[in-house]
């Protein structure tokens, strides 16, 4: 679809510099700090940019916002009809102006050339910066290899003698793929002004999702269920019709007292209308109490009001371009296993049923990431890696969410405590922890410091690590850090 | 039991071979209630064998499993679900898991009530699941415990943990009324449960020192410096084996 030789298309990008602090003054220009406080509460930026993004949908339907503050178009049909690439510029600066913030406007070809276009503005009085068709190369050539938003390469290609784009282009592409992997491939591709991905299109604010109100209020599950299974045909009708597929399905049951109760589904294209209804309906089962234990029928209490909407949304829209299992690798999740685990998770929510991955990490807490079952989860930390200054095996069997905090001393009574050399005050003899009264250690090894991650402050970590064993044969991991003792972990 | 079920045709599901003599059928009966002593390894071992053979594991209510020691037991981590915390809907928790895994461990939140207890276990009799209850069920067919047990390759202040030793006692109604009990070593230097070769000497503590002091044959008193883990190792023993090699 991107070829190295075709050439990409035209873009308008508008960009709100600065955007979070939103300002009132219909001027352009450095952005002062007097503005109105930006309201509070979750995605203020986002939701006031929603304004934004209808005045530029009034112009073309088809908008990607790129982010809170900076959206595209595409715009060669819309400057044929608003008279031209620049007036098209003047008139969306001039429309959202209106509505009283301020933008820049950039178009040139390709989204990275027309984002940095606009982040950078025209001559004071113009509308935008409009960089010619073809033109894209020439102005992109004189910026800073910064630009290209890879902390890696705007790092390392100045201290190789690389300083703008123009001569980061200059290189051989198959030069850029040796030294810098898919990634240099990425930002040469942007250096010469080539796009690395097609514009994909905000798709027009369409209601795709499908309702049914219920009147009177129905009090069994069966017919909420039943027109569960129409309502999820409507919805993938349409999402269809769109070409469109959805990760998730947001499926919102209100009930006649007034209470309301919103569940996502994983989706993933992959759902039948029955097996969308049939979420339905253990979502439907979750939320009624008093059920009997093993789940057949419901219980005395499940009349809470009756039902009296039913909606179904569909989330985060992709395109739908089919999807395959993996052939090998995940352990296959038969039905009735993943009936059972998304029965739970009706119950108690998504990411209540995980799934162990193992990761690395030198503590064992850190060495099992558990992911929400139905989700993909890659730990950050590989587990295949030395892990110097691990605990050795074997792997202790319960390991608290929470370390216990402990009170650990000597014979005399004094608190054990360890030096910045790694020295133990006394041997430890007592320990109690989290109330447990004291027990005698019979044999110990350590201290064993680990220091983690100093270079980063919010997760750096100093501590000492013992073994214990107490007299009545049970073993333990304790750690000192900060002057305190914690039990991490029981052997047995 | 479901025509899907991940080992179908099979009344019992096996189990490692080291707890093979502790359990009168040699393995899981389905349809069962075996409770553990805590939720340690014990229960996490037991489950390991039929794991190991394609079962699905759940866990309920032991927001501690250590995942890590479960794998070295034999557990497949591919094959587990964790509901770290079932609140208090346990019940239907358990019972919807009983229909999907072939085995549930499950600590409960709280005492159940008798009728609450033969509700479950007519669930799993009837999709033909085991439940594994760490901790008290008065209804439990097998019921295993730690008699005792003792770290091996620690001492004060120097090695570390290396295995434990670890007798196991079974009891149970019906046709395993007998006690069964065995020595294992749970876990093993690498993490494995093995039955315990020798378990008349319990002192000579860890498995690596039984497997060294087979080299040098006839030099057996030396070995109890073994330890060779930490600086007593270093000591004047450390030469006099030298010497003799």
């Amino acid at each position: 679809m991107t070829g190295a030789t075709r050439a990409p298309r035209r873009v308008l990008v508008l960009c709100c510099p600065d955007w979070p602090a939103i300002p009132a003054a219909p001027v352009l220009g450095p952005v002062p700090a007097l503005g109105p406080e930006p309201e509070q509460g979750p995605g203020p930026d986002a939701r006031a940019f929603e304004q934004v993004v209808a005045t530029v949908e009034e112009f073309c339907p088809k908008v990607e916002v790129l982010r809170p503050g900076t959206c595209a178009i595409g715009v060669r049909g819309p400057a044929r009809y608003f008279g031209g690439e620049s007036e098209l510029a003047r008139k969306i600066a001039a429309a959202v102006r209106k509505i009283g913030f301020s933008g820049q406007v950039g178009v040139a070809d390709g989204l990275f050339a027309a984002e940095l276009a606009a982040r950078l503005g025209g001559p004071p009085g113009s509308a935008g910066l409009i960089v010619p068709q073809g033109g894209a190369p020439a102005f992109l050539a004189g910026q800073p290899v910064a630009e290209l938003g890879i902390p890696e390469l705007g790092y390392l290609l100045p201290r190789l003698g690389i300083t703008t784009l123009g001569e980061f282009a200059a290189l051989p592409a198959v030069e850029a793929a040796n030294r810098f992997g898919t990634q240099g491939v990425l930002a040469h591709r942007l250096a010469s002004g080539l796009d690395p991905r097609p514009l994909a299109p905000r798709p027009p604010s369409v209601d795709l999702s499908a309702a049914r109100e219920f009147d009177p209020p129905v009090e069994q599950s069966e017919p909420v269920v039943f027109a569960a299974k129409s309502l999820a045909d409507q919805m993938h009708a349409r999402l269809a019709a769109g070409g469109l597929a959805c990760v998730r399905v947001q499926v919102q049951v209100h009930s006649a007292d007034g209470r309301q109760m919103t569940r996502f589904w994983r989706h993933d294209g992959l759902l039948s209308g029955l097996a969308v209804a049939e979420r339905v309906r253990w979502q439907l089962d979750g939320w009624r109490p008093g059920r009997s234990a093993d789940g057949e029928g419901p219980g005395p209490g499940a009349a809470a009001g009756g039902i009296t909407l039913l909606r179904l949304i569909p989330d985060q829209l992709v395109r739908a371009v089919g999807r395959q299992l993996g052939l090998w690798g995940d352990a296959v999740v038969s039905d009735r296993v993943a009936r059972a685990a998304v029965r739970v998770q009706a119950m108690l929510g998504h990411g209540a049923v995980t799934r162990p991955v193992l990761a690395g990490g030198r503590s064992p807490a850190e060495q099992v990431l558990l992911v929400p079952f139905g989700d993909a989860g890659v730990p950050e930390r590989p587990a295949d890696r030395p892990w110097p200054g691990s605990i050795p095996a074997p792997a202790p069997a319960a390991i608290y969410p929470v370390p216990l905090p402990a009170r650990v001393t000597d014979d005399s009574g004094e608190a054990v405590s360890v030096t910045g050399r790694a020295q133990v005050s006394a041997p430890p003899a007592w320990i109690s922890a989290a109330g447990v009264p004291a027990r005698a250690i019979t044999s110990w090894a350590g201290p064993w410091p680990l220091t983690e991650r100093w270079w980063d402050p919010a997760r750096a970590r100093r501590q000492a690590r013992f073994q214990l064993v107490t007299d009545d044969g049970s073993a333990w991991l304790a750690v000192v850090q900060d002057g305190r003792w914690l039990v991490e972990a029981s052997y047995d | 039991m479901p025509e899907d079920a991940v080992l179908p045709g099979q009344d019992i599901l096996p189990v490692l071979p080291a707890l093979q003599g502790l359990l009168p059928a040699a393995g899981l009966q389905r349809g069962q209630v075996v409770t553990t002593d805590g939720g340690g390894l014990l229960c996490l071992a037991l489950a390991a064998g039929a794991s190991v053979a394609g079962a699905w594991c759940a866990a309920v209510g032991l927001p501690s499993l250590g995942v890590r020691a479960a794998v070295d037991a034999g557990l497949d981590h591919d094959r587990l679900l964790l509901i770290a915390d079932p609140g208090g809907t346990w019940p239907q928790v358990v019972a919807a898991l009983l229909d999907g895994c072939d085995i549930v461990l499950l600590r409960p939140p709280d005492r159940p009530s008798a009728q609450l207890r033969r509700k479950l276990e007519a669930t799993a009799r009837r999709h033909g699941s085991v439940l594994l209850v760490a901790g008290e069920w008065a209804g439990a067919q097998t019921r295993l415990l730690v008699a005792s047990r003792e770290w091996a390759g620690i001492g004060a202040g120097h090695g570390r943990l290396r295995a434990c030793r670890v007798q196991v006692v079974a009891e149970g109604r019906g046709a395993g009324t007998r006690p069964r009990a065995a020595w294992l070593w749970l876990p093993g230097p690498d993490g494995s449960v093995a039955p315990v070769a020798d378990p008349v000497s319990p002192d000579q503590a860890s498995p690596r020192l039984a497997l060294a002091s087979s080299a040098p044959a006839g030099s057996a008193p030396a070995g109890s410096a073994p330890a060779g883990t930490g600086p007593a190792g270093t000591g004047p023993a450390g030469t006099g084996l030298v010497s003799t090699g």
